[in-house]
């Protein structure tokens, strides 16, 4: 295939409309860990959490016949997974990592262990009949040519990922509750000053990134596709914490990133065909996220030392003695 | 009218057995400026945590308003109408002033989301009311020192603060933001708060209060109208000891000059000067003693002469090589030694053993090291030698120094720094918090050392060990120096008091030859 | 009785102990609801490893790898600096080390084979610093940069492994097998007759065993034998004091991270030389991180690193037979291992240590801000 043949593919609407399905999942686990981050703890459960939801969303939706009752038990499944992380960490004083590659550990084998049983497949759940989230068609726009492709007809969940991204943005910065959390996580001995119960928000902060991480996993079992497939998450939780620090810890920041993360997944499928691999393309946004950090501490530093040399040369040219 | 506070009898002892407050009966007036002085240790900070409800007396009672109360915690105190502001602030940098001080009682606006307009108002509201200037809209982590400091008292005043107390405010002031302070207390003061101020600047005390009350060593020694008062007044008030140690001092046989410290500044981040042209020099044979009250310098003036900061400028040798601007362990090798102030944060390392903690500054060389081997028995030979020499109370050697006493902890510090036979030895508040028995061995140690041709530099906010361990004593007060004394036996303490509080200074030229 | 529960080492063994117990207990409970036979099942899980060679073999090999993991990750640990980065140390060792064994041009097997071990080393040890480097000069938070770089480096190695290294035509995305001249050599060598025939002809313990061996020694030694050692405890038992004594703290970081990076990089020769003896996707499957649990059980100390190693690895190979044996699904040993770092690490569990738990929950606030990560540079981030 030549250049302009995929010049042509990247810039149509498919392609377009591939990476909003393909960085949903993404998006929403990240606002999940910017939550969490924001609060001052870095929740490496996001893979465990979205994976866990995953499989219970199928397996309840298949067995009960019923798509909301699979969504409910998808959520309390992954805010089991938080539960845990908080009363492990908050509690019993275990490191959060080693409590969250725990659980992540734990995720992974209990799926796995659990599909076997019900299906006695280790591979994916396809002998389940599970249910599917609904796909939504935006009246007027799903008649404008391109447009119709880009915007219309996704699942109801990219949709959200959209309109959640706007929430935990207002919930953040506009709410009391945003305010308070994001004053723990920066200066908890502050916020506990003036009398915030620093343990609550911190549960608080948790168990909301395991809701949205639990969306994010539901997404992918429910729509993305709809079947559990073992470690279906591949790495998603962690691109979602990259996605938190390459954003900036902002919610459209990281919003912004997740895309150029599932992007960057979506163009390395079309690179291929022109012999670029799709592995070399897939690293750039991994790159960044760390060249993005040193720059972030370089400025920090180069701040400090400007701010440093600034009163150094005012306060000692100055003639004014301290004392009478 | 009654006072509008009322401490009486209170009496506070803590766990460890230190007497605190002994038997203080205390009063504000309503809308008064009272300020609380004495030295490190007087029991100052301890009254105001109880009045603040984050301490409990051991006995006494507290009035307010002529009502018994008790604050078992600061938020039944702030309940009642007091707010203090501590001298490390508690703000959320990245967020603006106006969300700083309504943090935790935010206002709501429609749909329960913040009302971000409310909070600029009120808070520009308290700013003009109070004169306490700020930038409403400034993220904190953009505001200088002075204006920080504003934007927590007017966190206090958000809440409905009456009474206010301010610990040691103009510590981390610039002479200019110390009297943007003092307007705004004047103003706060006018408009019906009361407000106690916590210093050890008789300056200020002058300046700015109605009454002062002068405690010392947990008592309280007296409270008058300031008006009545001199500067001279209070630092013999504050500074008069009857206790005088007795150290057994050799004659003084002091040698070659072995430290040069010539015009050394150094300017915090927060941008204030903490030392200003300092030049002295440091004789072998000889305690030089850097007398003055923590905060005005002390601590880094130490820290650049070790290599833990960088000298802004000026420099220092040592035996004619720079010490100044280079590592740690460039300095320790051209002589220096260091007791740090703060003995848990960087004298040792709690968890690891005993012996292991006395090697840090020699384990690159042999007989420690051979090759790349550490060679164990070596160390544990020292261990031994060390523990045995400096009377260190432990069944063994490879104990972590966690399970060491205060004291003993300090005497594993002292055995390390001494046996690296320096040419300059630096102790900064080396008796500080430890018992009698090691303080009195530490200070023998010293002398000894000194005796033996050693260079001291003693910094020590200590009076009495500063006088009676130290030849050559230099006052500093806000990063000056202020006055030497050549002969330590033959300043009095309320002389030097004077010194160390800025009230008296010496010349350039009357300093300059005994420098 | 009294004087032995005082002893702290006691104490922190009776809790791996009984943390151990109560998950294999609560993984009893979970046999005996799902299985068929589930004394049967849990037999061959407790006890399967050591039933027959090949089994046997299994498991030391196992262990073998997450043995290098757990001291890779031991020695960073014990600098209090969080490196994640085992991953991807491996992988790029395992990369290294089979590309040179499968087309570098050296006659002699023992130094072909020697090459690859050291361009294994050499590459994690690279591969270590760039986080350590970042982290010492920059106070970049090496969790994001050790994360990130393992990515990259799994993504290095697909690339290679799918466009560079495997075979024209062939059907799956693996390299050939390393030639049989180029292999390592059992670690039994066969002039020891019935022993050869015994260990072998039976399992494929190769000479990695003794390498392994060698390197544990050779960390232990680093860590409390040498000046550099002591420069690292140091640093992770108080980094103000280290600076204060002259340490040179920026350097030891770097190093820290490097250091650990060889033995990851060893880790991966493991993988591709010892056990696969071919390159294949996927073929670190993770274990990068269950080398952190390794290096926790054991407290970061490398003496106890082969024990931790060895209990792991006994359960993993323990659950393949239960697997093999029985109708229960292998994975159930992961919950069982989940729940023993749960429990291990969890400082409130047992009543002794209660009473920090009762002090406040207070303190539950500072071990965020404890956790090595937020102190070196954690919270300093973005």
């Amino acid at each position: 295939m030549s250049f302009s043949h995929v010049l042509q593919s990247i810039f149509s609407a498919l392609f377009v409309a591939s990476i909003l399905r393909i960085s949903t999942p993404i998006i929403l686990a990240a606002l999940g860990g910017l939550i969490s981050e924001l609060s001052g703890a870095t929740n490496i459960t996001l893979e465990g959490t979205m994976l866990v939801a995953a499989f219970t969303g199928v397996v309840v939706s298949a067995y009960a016949k019923s798509l909301v009752l699979g969504v409910l038990c998808g959520v309390l499944a992954g805010l089991l997974i938080s539960v845990l992380l908080a009363i492990f960490h908050l509690h019993l004083k275990t490191d959060i990592f080693l409590a969250g590659i725990a659980l992540n550990i734990m995720a992974t084998g209990g799926t796995i262990f659990l599909l076997y049983i019900l299906t006695g497949d280790k591979g994916n759940s396809s002998t389940l009949a599970s249910a599917t989230l609904p796909f939504v068609q935006i009246p007027v726009i799903k008649d404008i040519p391109f447009l119709d492709t880009v915007l219309s007809g996704h699942n109801i969940l990219v949709y959200l990922s959209f309109v959640l991204t706007w929430l935990v943005a207002v919930f953040l910065y506009r709410t009391r509750l945003g305010v308070h959390l994001r004053a723990v996580g920066e200066n908890a001995e502050a916020a506990g000053s003036v009398g915030i119960n620093v343990l609550q928000i911190r549960w608080i902060a948790l168990l909301l990134s395991g809701f949205m991480a639990s969306l994010g996993g539901l997404y992918m079992s429910m729509a993305y596709l709809n079947l559990f497939q073992r470690d279906m998450t591949a790495g998603r939780g962690f691109i979602a914490l990259a996605a938190v620090y390459l954003g900036g810890r902002k919610p459209w920041g990281v919003l912004i990133a997740a895309i150029i993360f599932g992007g960057f997944d979506a163009l390395s499928n079309q690179l291929g065909s022109l012999k670029i691999a799709p592995q070399l393309v897939q690293v750039i946004p991994y790159v960044a996220t760390i060249v993005a950090l040193v720059v972030y501490n370089l400025r920090q530093q180069a701040v400090a030392l400007e701010r440093m040399r600034r009163f150094q040369d005012k306060e000692l040219t100055s003639q004014e003695a301290g004392g009478e | 009218m009654a006072p509008i506070i009322e401490m009486r009898d209170i009496v506070k002892i803590y766990a460890n057995g230190v007497v605190a407050n002994n038997g203080i009966n205390f009063s504000v007036e309503r809308g008064e400026i009272h300020a609380l002085v004495g030295e490190n240790g007087a029991g100052k900070s301890t009254l105001m945590k109880i009045l603040y409800g984050l301490e409990q007396p051991t006995e006494g009672e507290l009035l307010l308003d002529g009502k018994s109360v008790e604050f078992k915690s600061p938020h039944e105190a702030i309940a009642q109408g007091i707010g203090m502001v501590h001298q490390n602030f508690m703000l959320v940098p990245s967020f603006t002033v106006a969300e700083n001080v309504v943090l935790g009682d935010e206002p709501l606006g429609k749909g329960g989301m913040l009302d971000k307009k409310q909070a600029m108002q009120i808070t520009a509201d308290l700013s003009r009311q109070y004169g306490l200037r700020v930038d409403a809209e400034a993220t904190v982590d953009s505001i200088n020192v002075g204006m920080r400091q504003r934007v927590e008292i007017l966190k206090t005043l958000y809440r409905g603060a009456q009474i206010l107390i301010l610990d040691e405010p103009t510590a981390v002031l610039t002479p200019q933001e110390t009297q943007e302070l003092f307007v705004a207390v004047r103003a706060l003061v006018d408009q019906g708060k009361t407000v106690i101020f916590i210093t050890h600047k008789l300056r200020e005390v002058k300046e700015i209060s109605d009454r002062v009350t002068v405690m010392r060593d947990g008592k309280l020694i007296g409270t008058q109208n300031t008006s009545d008062t001199t500067r001279e007044s209070l630092a013999s008030m504050m500074v008069g000891r009857e206790v005088f140690l007795n150290v057994n001092k050799a004659p003084q046989n002091r040698g070659e000059k072995v430290m040069e410290v010539r015009n050394v500044s150094y300017v915090a981040e927060t941008g204030r000067v903490m030392l200003r042209d300092i030049s002295f020099n440091v004789f072998a044979g000889e305690v030089l003693g850097i007398a003055g009250v923590e905060g005005n310098g002390q601590t880094e003036l130490v820290e650049v002469l070790t290599g833990l900061r960088p000298a802004a400028s000026g420099d220092a040798m040592v035996h004619g090589k720079v010490v100044t601007s280079k590592t740690p362990r460039e300095v320790r090798m051209a002589g220096v030694s260091h007791i740090p102030e703060d003995r848990l944060t960087n004298g040792l390392a709690l968890d690891v053993s005993i012996e292991e903690n006395l090697i840090v500054d020699r384990y690159f060389n042999p007989p420690y090291r051979k090759g790349v081997l550490l060679e164990r028995r070596v160390v544990g030979k020292l261990g031994v030698d060390l523990i045995r020499k400096f009377g260190i109370r432990t069944p063994n050697g490879l104990l972590p120094v966690a399970s060491l006493s205060g004291g003993n902890m300090q005497k594993v510090i002292v055995a390390r720094e001494f046996s690296s036979n320096p040419a300059v030895l630096i102790a900064s508040q080396p008796t500080r918090g430890i018992d009698v028995g090691a303080t009195e061995f530490i200070r023998d140690q010293l002398v000894q050392k000194r005796t033996d041709g050693a260079a001291v530099l003693l910094v020590s906010a200590d009076l009495s060990e500063v006088m009676s361990l130290s030849d050559r004593i230099i006052a500093i007060y806000e990063g000056e120096i202020t006055g030497v004394f050549t002969e330590a036996a033959s300043v009095s303490e309320e002389e030097l008091g004077l010194y160390m509080l800025g009230i008296k200074r010496q010349s350039w030229e009357e300093m300059e030859a005994y420098l | 009785m009294r004087k032995i529960f005082a002893n702290a080492a006691v104490r922190e063994l009776l809790r791996i102990v009984l943390a151990v117990s109560i998950a294999l207990l609560l993984g009893l409970i979970v046999t005996l609801l799902v299985s068929e036979d589930p004394w049967g099942a849990y037999k061959a899980f407790l006890v399967g490893p050591l039933t027959k060679f090949n089994r046997f073999g299994d498991w030391i090999e196992e262990s073998i790898t997450l043995i290098f993991l757990g001291l890779s990750v031991a020695i960073a640990f014990k600098a209090k600096q969080f490196s994640l980065g085992a991953e991807g140390q491996m992988v790029l060792g395992a990369l290294v080390s089979g590309s040179i064994i499968l087309f570098v041009p050296i006659e002699s097997a023992f130094l072909r084979i020697t090459v690859a071990l050291l361009a294994a080393m050499v590459v994690g040890f690279l591969w270590g610093a760039i986080p350590g480097y970042l982290k010492a000069y920059v106070n970049a938070n090496e969790i994001v940069t050790t994360l990130m770089l393992n990515t990259i480096a799994l993504k290095l190695y697909d690339y290679f492994l799918t466009y560079k290294i495997k075979p024209e035509g062939a059907g799956y995305t693996a390299s050939d097998f390393l030639p049989n001249a180029y292999r390592v050599p059992s670690f039994i060598p066969k002039f020891a007759g019935n022993l050869y025939d015994m260990f072998s002809r039976q399992t494929n313990i190769t000479l990695f065993l003794y390498f392994m061996v060698a390197s544990i020694l050779i960390g232990w030694f680093l860590m409390y034998r040498t000046p550099f050692g002591y420069e690292l405890r140091m640093v992770g038992s108080n980094i103000k004091f280290a600076r204060y004594g002259g340490i040179n703290t920026k350097k030891v970081i770097v190093l820290a991270f490097a250091i650990s990076g060889i033995f990851a990089g060893l880790a991966g020769a493991h993988l591709a030389m010892g056990i696969h003896n071919k390159l294949i996707l996927n073929i670190t499957v993770g274990l990068g991180f269950e080398g952190i649990v390794v290096a926790t059980m054991a407290r970061n100390n490398p003496l106890f690193v082969p024990l931790s190693g060895l209990a792991y690895g006994y359960l993993r190979a323990g659950a393949d037979i239960m697997e093999r044996a029985s109708d229960m699904s292998r994975e159930m040993v992961l919950i069982v291992q989940a729940l023993i770092i749960l429990l291990v690490t969890a400082e409130g569990i047992l009543p002794v240590i209660q009473q920090r738990v009762g002090q406040g929950s207070n303190k539950g606030l500072s071990k965020v801000v404890d956790s090595p990560a937020a102190t070196e540079g954690g919270s300093h981030v973005i």
